[in-house]
């Protein structure tokens, strides 16, 4: 197993709100699916998801209506609103840009500065 | 109830926060369960799989913690956003109620407008008029100090003489009743300049008054003690005589000027907003020392009280220093004199007008708030239906609250812009409508407190009825609204009743405006139309003011008058010329002892006022008055010692024989000889301010030589003839101060104070008429609405639409008749308050009390028209249908 990344400030909100553009889900599917498309590699307590949930519905991003699961439980289910469809395009695309120019700096061949003269 | 109600919100509240709590809770359980299946169903046993899953989760408590804080937050900005919703979704529906009854929503927004803005108007005046009429710090406590004669004043006219210095001194030093005593001075003199020699107003004051007053020289520096001793030969200017004549030049400093022969340095400027202490005073052009050293000055006072001691405390304290001083005034005063201290307040002119005009707007205030009660009562009846339907489908009472109280605030809020507006218009009306005599006005700002109190009101007023009238209808009906057609009787008695009472009230307070408006609007009428006993058409005034030094002797006062008589003699048009110690309108009077021969002589201590004018024999032709018995005099010297008497004057002493050949004399302080009455002339309007003409006057010839002449002339036409006037001084004496008057200015001027509140007090009245008009009508089309069912049968019965007409008309005019009957009675009382204030009618006047019979049972029958319209226009098939 590879070592698990930290959480940067501010993706987890940006990661749940991916993870319910298809459907509504509740906290538990929102962990489930994200430790599944990360692999396990990302370090987040159950918890802290819970909070960024909260946090995001007081935004007004989510909204929560309490549902029955498939096994006849009563959970509390999420799901984005427009408000959030919204702010997830505009943060991902600024997110992508971000990483890619982080990703190209990072990555690009080191020029010594007398050489470039 | 309402305990029960606060019970339920407590509940409400307390369930609220159980339910976020245990939904964390559930929540959490939910996720651990969950978990550990995922982990039991990979295989660990069910112990490890919970460990695990707690683990994951993180520390439990804490978790937890954070998470509740987390959810609490969320509710609370949820709840907040919700209810600025709810407000928003309120205002929404309100605006769009208001829009949807436009003609309502107009009616009761300049209904309440009309109230907030002719209330604060006026009380704005009143306020900077009465309350706090001169710009000095703690004006409460600022009075007016002089002193008045104990007895012997007949004057009608409150009399005072200003206070000498030695007196002045002594209540400095002494009184502590005060914290300040200030001595001022006015001095109309002239300044040489260049060209003419131009009149300036000038204030004496103390050196310590700009401390009383908390100003500062804008710039130089304020006179002080030491200028004084030195011979006080210095002036500060006033703003606007610095700025207009001098170009607000700061090199000003230390030149000189020539006031009245003596060359004074100026040594600074004193701001405009610095208040020389009386109303009557014009600006003031230069500011000069006072020396108070100087036995012979004479100055009025004011002071500032210390807290806590009562007027007449004070002016006892003076009292007692004036006996204890031996002053000149003291050993040689002929009439006891008391200290009379007065609030600034009660010397304004129009005191009693404005207090009046005060009550006739907190009437109109009234009346403006019962309309917009029943103008609210009248909508909250058809709404009826719309809030028993919303309450039916389940919208609360505290919803409905919260609904009504958003559209009786939005209501109130805006008329209460819009009477800001009319009251800041109204403010500036009355400001420029303003007589000569209330020069003061000018100053007057909106009233913060008076605004707030009228906004208070008309809130409060649309909250009342809006809300909890609203409310009570809509309970006391909710399942008769809903069976469509039951009759509410008893419910819609009361508010029918209710509404009447409002109704009633308003015409009420009407009928006793109309009283009081056409009482004055008569009286002014009347004074218009007075009959002064003189003719001011074309009567011109030159009063010469001749300095002592320049006229020194009688002889050279005499050839100046004379003078002026020749030349202006040969003005084109001149058709009569005399000459009078004081021209009609102005007053003049002696102090001592009035004798008539065959009465028992006056008491050593009877010193009176006595009105007497010098005048020359041309004077009654000149002046246009009549004699009624004997002749003008024919001998002028004092040895034969004629006199001429008004008609008041024989009345009094003589009323049944003729007065000529009697004999009077006025005691001062030598003998005097007895004067023979030669002629009786008709009663004028010759003391005072063109009013009281019925008063006691002596004519007396004018003595060849006096210093205080008026030139009078008549001339034809409406030309201006103040210029060739002033031109025919000049050419005289070019240093002469030498006012011109008008004898008809002068009679517009006495008139023009009256007439203001004449007219101020018609406008309202006429306000309140028509909202008086519009509440009938309001009333009355509710009637009408209510009552369409009954007129629909009696129509289908075969009532001809005359007799539906009448039924109508009648049911408004005995509201009208009603409301009146008790306006009268409260008018009957009321007009105790404008008595002195009449002139020429009584307080029983019965056209005036006809008059508000006829205009509000007029007022009220036009208000009737359009129900009764809609009355006869009642169809009776869908009329019985309708309900």
């Amino acid at each position: 197993m590879t070592s698990k990344l930290p959480v940067l400030k501010g993706t987890l909100d940006l990661l749940v709100l991916r993870a319910l553009t298809w459907s509504p889900m509740h906290g538990f599917e929102i962990v489930s699916w994200l430790e599944r498309a990360a692999d396990g590699s990302l370090d987040i307590e159950d918890s802290a998801l819970y909070q960024a949930v909260y946090r995001l519905e007081e935004k007004g991003l989510l909204q929560a209506d309490w549902g029955v699961t498939e096994n006849n439980r009563r959970a509390r289910y999420y799901k984005l609103t427009a408000a959030g469809r919204a702010h997830l395009r505009a943060e991902t695309k600024n997110w992508v840009q971000y990483a890619d120019t982080v990703t190209t700096i990072l990555t690009s061949p080191t020029n010594s500065p007398s050489s470039a003269q | 109830m309402i305990r029960s109600n606060i019970k339920r919100w407590f509940h409400l509240s307390l369930r609220r926060r159980d339910r976020w709590e245990r939904e964390v809770e559930d929540e959490i359980k939910l996720h651990l369960a969950l978990r550990a299946e995922q982990l039991m169903a990979k295989g660990a046993s069910a112990d490890d799989a919970y460990e695990e899953a707690v683990r994951r989760f993180g520390p439990l408590d804490p978790s937890r913690t954070r998470l509740l804080n987390a959810a609490r937050h969320r509710e609370k900005k949820m709840e907040r956003t919700e209810y600025l919703a709810d407000i928003r979704a309120d205002l929404a529906f309100a605006v769009r109620t208001m829009l949807r009854q436009k003609a309502w929503t107009a009616v009761t927004m300049i209904t309440l407008a009309l109230g907030i803005g002719a209330t604060t108007a006026v009380f704005s005046v009143v306020s900077s008029l009465i309350l706090n009429p001169l710009p000095y710090p703690n004006s409460n406590r600022v009075v007016f100090v002089d002193r008045e004669p104990v007895q012997g004043n007949n004057t009608g006219m409150s009399i005072s003489i200003s206070t000498d210095a030695p007196t002045a001194r002594a209540w400095r030093e002494n009184a502590r009743s005060f914290e300040a005593l200030e001595g001022f001075k006015w001095w109309s003199t002239t300044m040489a300049t260049s060209g003419d020699p131009s009149s300036v107003d000038a204030a004496l004051v103390l050196p310590s008054f700009l401390t009383f007053a908390a100003k500062q020289p804008l710039i130089g520096r304020m006179f002080t003690d030491a200028d004084i001793e030195t011979g006080g030969r210095v002036v500060l200017l006033g703003e606007e005589f610095w700025r207009t004549r001098f170009a607000a030049d700061p090199s000003v400093l230390g030149k000189a000027i020539t006031l009245k022969d003596s060359m004074y340095t100026i040594i600074g400027v004193l701001p405009a907003s610095l208040r020389y202490p009386s109303f009557a005073a014009n600006v003031v052009n230069v500011w000069l020392p006072l020396n108070i050293k100087n036995d012979n000055e004479g100055m009025s006072f004011i002071g500032r009280l210390r807290p806590g001691i009562a007027r007449h405390v004070a002016a006892t304290e003076l009292d007692s220093i004036f006996a204890r001083s031996s002053g000149f005034a003291k050993a040689n005063q002929k009439i006891p004199f008391v200290a009379r201290i007065a609030s600034p307040g009660d010397t304004v002119a129009f005191r009693d007008s404005l207090l009046m005009l005060s009550v006739a707007v907190g009437f109109v205030l009234l009346v403006a708030c019962a309309n917009v009660a029943h103008l609210l009562l009248a909508r909250s009846a058809t709404r009826q239906r719309e809030l028993a339907v919303r309450a039916a489908l389940g919208a609360g009472r505290g919803r409905l609250f919260r609904q009504l109280l958003t559209e009786s605030l939005l209501l109130s809020l805006a008329g209460s812009a819009l009477g800001l507006m009319v009251g800041w218009l109204g403010l500036r009306a009355l400001i420029a409508l303003r007589p000569p005599s209330l020069r003061e006005l000018a100053s007057a700002h909106l009233d913060g407190t008076t605004l707030v109190t009228a906004i208070a009101l008309a809130i409060l007023s649309g909250i009342t009825f809006g809300v909890l009238g609203a409310l009570q209808s809509a309970r006391s009906s909710t399942h008769e609204e809903l069976k469509a057609g039951a009759a509410n009787a008893s419910a819609s008695r009361m508010q029918r009743r209710g509404r009447a009472l409002l109704v009633v009230s308003e015409m009420a307070l009407s009928a006793a405006l109309v009283v009081i408006a056409t009482m004055l609007i008569r009286s002014v009428v009347k004074l218009q139309n007075a009959d002064l006993g003189f003719d001011p058409r074309g009567l011109y005034s030159v009063e010469l003011r001749m300095p002592e030094n320049r006229y020194a002797t009688p002889a050279a006062r005499a050839a100046l008058v004379s003078e002026v008589l020749s030349r202006a003699q040969r003005l084109p048009g001149v058709r009569a010329l005399t000459a009078a110690n004081a021209a009609p309108g102005s007053r003049n009077f002696a102090v001592g002892r009035l004798e008539i021969e065959g009465e028992p002589p006056p008491a050593s201590t009877a010193t009176s006022f006595i009105d007497v004018n010098g005048v020359l024999p041309s004077y009654f032709a000149a002046t246009g008055m009549h004699m009624i018995e004997g002749t003008t005099f024919t001998d002028t010297t004092s040895a034969a010692g004629q006199v001429v008497i008004n008609a008041a004057f024989a009345r009094k002493h003589w009323p049944n024989a003729s007065a000529l050949g009697r004999r009077l004399r006025i005691l001062r302080q030598k003998q005097q000889p007895w004067s023979t009455v030669v002629g009786v002339v008709s009663d004028a309007s010759t003391s005072g301010a063109g009013m009281e003409s019925a008063a006691p006057f002596i004519y007396s010839p004018l003595g060849s030589g006096d210093d205080g002449v008026s030139v009078l002339l008549r001339v034809d036409g409406g030309a201006n003839h103040v210029t060739p006037l002033r031109d025919i001084v000049k050419q005289i004496d070019p240093k002469l101060p030498a006012p011109i008057g008008s004898a008809e200015e002068t009679v517009a001027r006495a008139i023009a104070g009256p007439r203001f509140v004449m007219l101020l007090l018609a406008v309202f009245t006429g306000l309140a008429l028509v909202l008086a008009a519009v509440g009938m009508y309001g009333v009355m089309t509710y009637t009408v609405t209510q009552k369409t069912r009954e007129i629909g049968i009696r129509v289908a019965l075969g009532a001809p639409s005359a007799r539906i007409a009448r039924s109508v008309l009648i049911s408004g005019a005995s509201l009208a008749v009603v409301g009146s009957a008790v306006g009268l009675a409260f008018a009957a009382w009321g007009t105790k308050l404008i008595e002195n204030q009449l002139y020429g009618i009584e307080r029983s006047d019965v056209v005036s009390f006809a008059a508000a019979v006829v205009v509000l049972v007029g007022a009220s029958l036009i208000a009737c028209v359009i129900p009764t319209r809609r009355a006869l226009s009642v169809d009776p098939i869908t009329a019985i249908r309708a309900d």
